[in-house]
């Protein structure tokens, strides 16, 4: 048997083998003729029907299959299992010199994708057959990507995903009849089984324009994009500007909405119903469509209603699977360092903990681990590297922890007072700004490429001195510190120029030493704040990067962009350490968890991921937002994200649970800036429609149901208590928010431009 | 929208495709933009397009010679980021190496010099023309803004110096358009004074310029004192030497400025 000896070899072969399936094999699909060399033949997409067991005799038939075999043969090749490509070319009767690199675009289909499965329903086999990856060790890795990368097949050279699923003339009719049968179903289904609407009719579009069948095509969108949800319509948009097969391969994020899974959370009985009735037809051409494009993650239960599925849907990839929300999130906060304060403070009695009376110890906050055993949801103090505590730092934190018991303690019958910084003339240049922790100094970046640095306190910006004239000061006199800084160059703006594009993202780093900025182009600038000059470019991002921020303990910064990806940077490392890869659109927002062990990105794509930096996974998937996130606060206790998007509504989500907790509507207009109080209580929300609003974060965090069944099944039933919550409305005159800062003693400040 | 005047038949149509593609605010000067660029576009893509169907020899351009315009400058100036499958593989690639362990504090954390903006981005004119050099004097490039007349008396020596140095220069300078001489005082060295000016000046100015605009180099502090008793093309070396920025280690001297300290 043939077939042994390439089983023996790898996992990767048994793939192979498994690849040369006639279509025919494939129990009950009815798989048409005009098979475009798709290298999986439907590999299961909903953890149904089957991989059909290995046949290693493939007919060499239609040209496509023959294509489908030399891209085998060449990744044979390349992964020099010389043997198995030797008996490949055999059996399947290849010509020896057939191995013209197909590359991307071979038969002139854009770029090749396989109908991944991806999906982790456990069928290993299967997600490799989607890995056609040319290391031999992701032959290893994959069973354990597939736990991990459960929403991406893996791209290889060969051919795309869009077979002709019968008569093109159909499609109208399946799709109506679909129509008929689910408004035909009981009132409980129908709201789950409507969910299917819009990724079908998208599918089913491409496919036809895929198929260069355009008038259909057109037919078909008139007929159909009004039924679907208002929340896609930004999408709907962008398709219609799609006719023909040659815009589609410009078009990166409809390329990956190809290839990705749209994931659709039904309930089992609804799950049966549908299932019967296409399989009863004649032409199930629907169900293939479900089976290769859709992922249905089917959960015991009841069905849920339309406000809850609303609530979860609107991203581009549908929602999360539960497998997506599953891993363990270490939320609690790291323990901070003990510091003792000086003797002669005059703070108030602080806890002994070890019994000993001379010794005050330092009031910690009520965040603050008081007891000395680990916090079982905290990560270990050494689950990432981070940066020791240099002098400087201590007594950084000896002012903090000063400052925090001088804190207002903010309440919904106390809210904060807002102090807003208003850029006059920047003429909607304004584009970014941050604000050092103990709201010392103000940054902005500017279209202009330039960023500016000011002083909100009264002491000026200086620079140090040359190196010569440090030659001349005395080092050991005790205000050194203030000697190294050049009187002659204080000024209340400094401004930095180098960039060479708008400036999108600014992030101060803890220790006010240096200046983060991220631009149009490309590169992210590490400045020095005690020379107001530039020190590093990273360069990585080829694309616009769109936010950057350092990690509450410096040193690592992340930045998110227009590729797609978010990098994790070090400020001594040239190179990204980690890259973040699985947003399907670009990523608009990046944030560090307060035990900087986590990096939440939100995305264009309409969902927030949050990443793991030790290993780089995505442990947590949040779908809801219907449109670009662009403002993403943790908790001050780690266990809460709050994010908002251009939809104006904010989202608050449980991390450890990874369910949606709040909803906050209120906002008109985009959401750019979120902040929570130092202890947690209020959240502020800043927005287009040139209001500050603060939230009870309190109360919408108080009474949580994280029952079991919550969290098994996701289900969440959100309270319609957005009036409840909100404590204040402030508005502004015609100035957009763009930034929010609690300052330690928890007063807000606000940050825009005014624009008339 | 309406306006009293006709507006040209193309703006009219560019106004209807931004409002079928749902864009409802924008500046008037959008509509010029986008009529530009358009205009812009499909003139290099049928020049293109020509250049193809000549070299095909045919007499005709026609839609296989745009198609061939079309993705040649698609690859060129639209450049789309990397699919997603490539950056996964990326991604899977970077994550498996391990967090790199963080040395204990041995100054502010930046990558090798190779890889910074610190180091000097220019480089001093070589000077042929030797300078009888002044034993104990010392001189002192100064440097007085806005004003090109002379000053009368310069100090010349010891720390004094640098201290009327930094006096004489006020405010931070911001360049643009302002002029500045550099002034070699001591009248001993009239002679040299010619080419010690030459030796600075570029220095100054191109240091000047660069900390202005911030472009990369660490503003090479200017007013730095610096001794040149010995001849100019030492002094050369020391300038070099000594302008490589060390300022996060602000306390090192230049290895030769020691010898000439004020």
């Amino acid at each position: 048997n043939e077939s042994a000896p390439q089983e023996s070899e790898s996992n990767q072969i048994v793939s192979c083998s498994k690849i040369h399936i006639p279509s025919n094999h494939l129990g009950g699909f009815n798989r048409s003729n005009a098979n475009d060399g798709r290298l999986l033949s439907s590999s299961p997409g909903a953890g149904t029907g089957g991989t059909a067991t290995g046949n290693n005799k493939p007919a060499p038939g239609p040209p496509e299959e023959q294509q489908t075999l030399l891209a085998v043969l060449q990744f044979l090749k390349k992964s020099k299992l010389a043997e198995s490509a030797e008996i490949l070319r055999r059996e399947a009767g290849l010509p020896e010199d057939a191995l013209d690199p197909k590359g991307t675009d071979a038969s002139g289909s854009g770029p090749g994708l396989a109908a991944g499965s991806g999906q982790v329903d456990g069928v290993d086999a299967s997600s490799l057959l989607s890995r056609v990856t040319v290391s031999s060790s992701a032959a290893a890795q994959a069973p354990k990507k597939a736990a991990a990368g459960e929403d991406q097949p893996d791209v290889s050279v060969v051919l795309s995903a869009y077979s002709q699923q019968g008569d093109p003339s159909l499609y109208d009719a399946y799709y109506s009849g679909l129509k008929r049968f689910i408004e035909s179903v009981l009132d409980c289904h129908r709201a789950e089984l409507s969910q299917l609407f819009y990724p079908l009719f998208v599918h089913m579009y491409l496919e036809l324009v895929y198929n260069n069948n355009e008038s259909v095509a057109k037919a078909f969108f008139e007929k159909f994009s009004g039924d679907q949800e208002c929340y896609y319509e930004q999408d709907l948009r962008i398709l219609s500007s799609l006719t023909k097969k040659e815009h589609m391969k410009g078009n990166e994020t409809l390329l990956d909405f190809r290839t990705s899974k749209f994931v659709l959370r039904i309930s089992r009985d609804s799950y049966q119903l549908l299932k019967r009735h296409l399989q009863e037809r004649q032409n199930n051409q629907i169900w293939n469509i479900i089976q290769e494009h859709l992922y249905i993650d089917i959960f015991d239960g009841m069905p849920r209603s339309k406000s809850q599925i609303d609530a979860m849907s609107g991203s581009l990839a549908g929602e999360a699977r539960r497998e997506a929300n599953k891993a363990k999130v270490f939320y609690g906060l790291l323990k901070e360092p003990e510091i003792e304060l000086p003797l002669d403070d005059e703070d108030e009695e602080a806890e002994n903990e070890e019994g000993k009376p001379k010794k005050k110890k330092p009031k910690k906050d009520s965040m603050g681990s008081k007891s000395k055993k680990q916090d079982p949801n905290a990560p270990l103090q050494t689950r990432i590297p981070l940066p020791e505590l240099k002098d400087s730092d201590k007594l950084d934190k000896i002012m903090y922890m000063k400052e925090s018991t001088k804190r207002i303690r903010l309440g919904s019958d106390n809210l904060p007072s807002i102090c807003f910084y208003t850029f006059l003339n920047a003429y909607q240049g304004l584009t970014a700004v941050d604000v050092t922790d103990d709201s010392s100094l103000i940054a902005g970046g500017f279209a202009d490429s330039t960023v500016r640095v000011w002083s909100v306190t009264p002491k000026k910006l200086r620079k140090v001195k040359s190196a010569a004239d440090l030659n001349l000061i005395d080092k050991e006199s005790d205000d050194v510190l203030e000697r190294i800084m050049d009187e002659k160059t204080a000024s209340e703006l400094k401004i930095l120029y180098g960039h060479s594009g708008p400036v999108y993202g600014i992030s101060f780093s803890p220790d006010r030493n240096y200046l983060l900025s991220s631009s149009e182009d490309g590169t992210i600038r590490l400045w020095s704040l005690q020379t107001f000059t530039c020190l590093v470019g990273y360069k990585g991002h080829n694309y616009p990067v769109w936010d950057t921020q350092f990690s509450p303990y410096g040193y690592y910064f992340v930045s998110g962009g227009h590729d797609r990806v978010a990098r994790l940077w070090a400020t001594d490392h040239y190179q990204p350490l980690r890259i973040f890869a699985g947003h399907l659109a670009d990523i608009t927002c990046t944030r560090f968890h307060p035990n900087s062990n986590y990096v939440a990105t939100g995305s264009s794509d309409r969902t927030i991921r949050l990443w793991d930096v030790l290993n780089g996974n995505c442990v947590r998937i949040f779908t809801g937002h219907k449109g670009p996130i662009h403002a993403l606060a943790f908790s001050p206790n780690g266990k809460f994200l709050a994010s908002g998007a251009t939809d104006g509504r904010v989202l608050l989500w449980d991390i450890g649970h990874g369910l949606m907790v709040g909803e906050l509507k209120g906002h008109t207009d985009t959401i750019y800036s979120l902040r929570f109080s130092r202890d947690g209580e209020i959240l502020a929300s800043g927005s287009m429609d040139n209001t500050v609003r603060l939230w009870d974060a309190m109360k919408a965090f108080d009474d949580l149901e994280t029952d079991d069944f919550t969290a098994a099944t996701g289900h969440i039933h959100l309270q319609d208590n957005s009036q409840e919550l909100l404590l204040g409305t402030y508005m502004t005159k015609s100035t957009p928010v763009l930034h929010l800062h609690f300052t330690r003693r928890n007063l807000l400040l606000a940050a825009g431009a005014y624009n008339p | 929208m309406s306006a009293p005047k006709t507006i040209p038949k193309d703006a009219q149509v560019m106004i209807q495709i931004l409002k079928d593609m749902g864009v409802t605010e924008y500046e008037p000067r959008v509509i010029n933009q986008m009529l530009e660029f358009t205009y812009r576009y499909v003139t290099t893509i049928i020049e293109d397009a020509k250049i193809y169907a000549t070299h095909a020899k045919k007499s005709s351009v026609d839609a296989d010679d745009i198609k061939l315009a079309i993705q040649c400058r698609m690859d060129q100036s639209f450049t789309s980021p990397p699919p997603r499958d490539f950056l996964l593989e990326v991604a899977r690639q970077k994550n498996q190496s391990p967090l790199p362990l963080i040395k204990p504090y041995t100054g502010p954390r930046l990558p090798p010099d190779r890889y910074c903006l610190t180091a000097p981005n220019y480089r001093l004119k070589s000077i042929q023309k030797k300078v009888a050099p002044s034993v104990g004097r010392i001189s002192v490039p100064r440097l007085s803004v806005g004003a090109v007349s002379s000053r009368p008396t310069t100090p010349t020596l010891g720390t004094t110096s640098v201290q009327s140095v930094s006096t004489k220069v006020g405010a931070p300078v911001s360049l643009t358009g302002q002029r500045f001489t550099v002034q070699i005082p001591p009248p001993s060295q009239m002679t040299t004074t010619k080419t010690s000016k030459n030796q600075f000046f570029p220095l100054m100015s191109a240091g000047r310029c660069m900390r202005a605009a911030g472009s990369g180099c660490l503003g090479v502090n200017l007013y730095r004192v610096l001794g040149c008793s010995k001849q100019d093309s030492d002094t050369r070396s020391e300038l070099t030497s000594c302008l490589s920025p060390q300022l996060h280690r602000p306390l090192q001297r230049c290895p030769t400025s020691s010898s000439t300290r004020l």
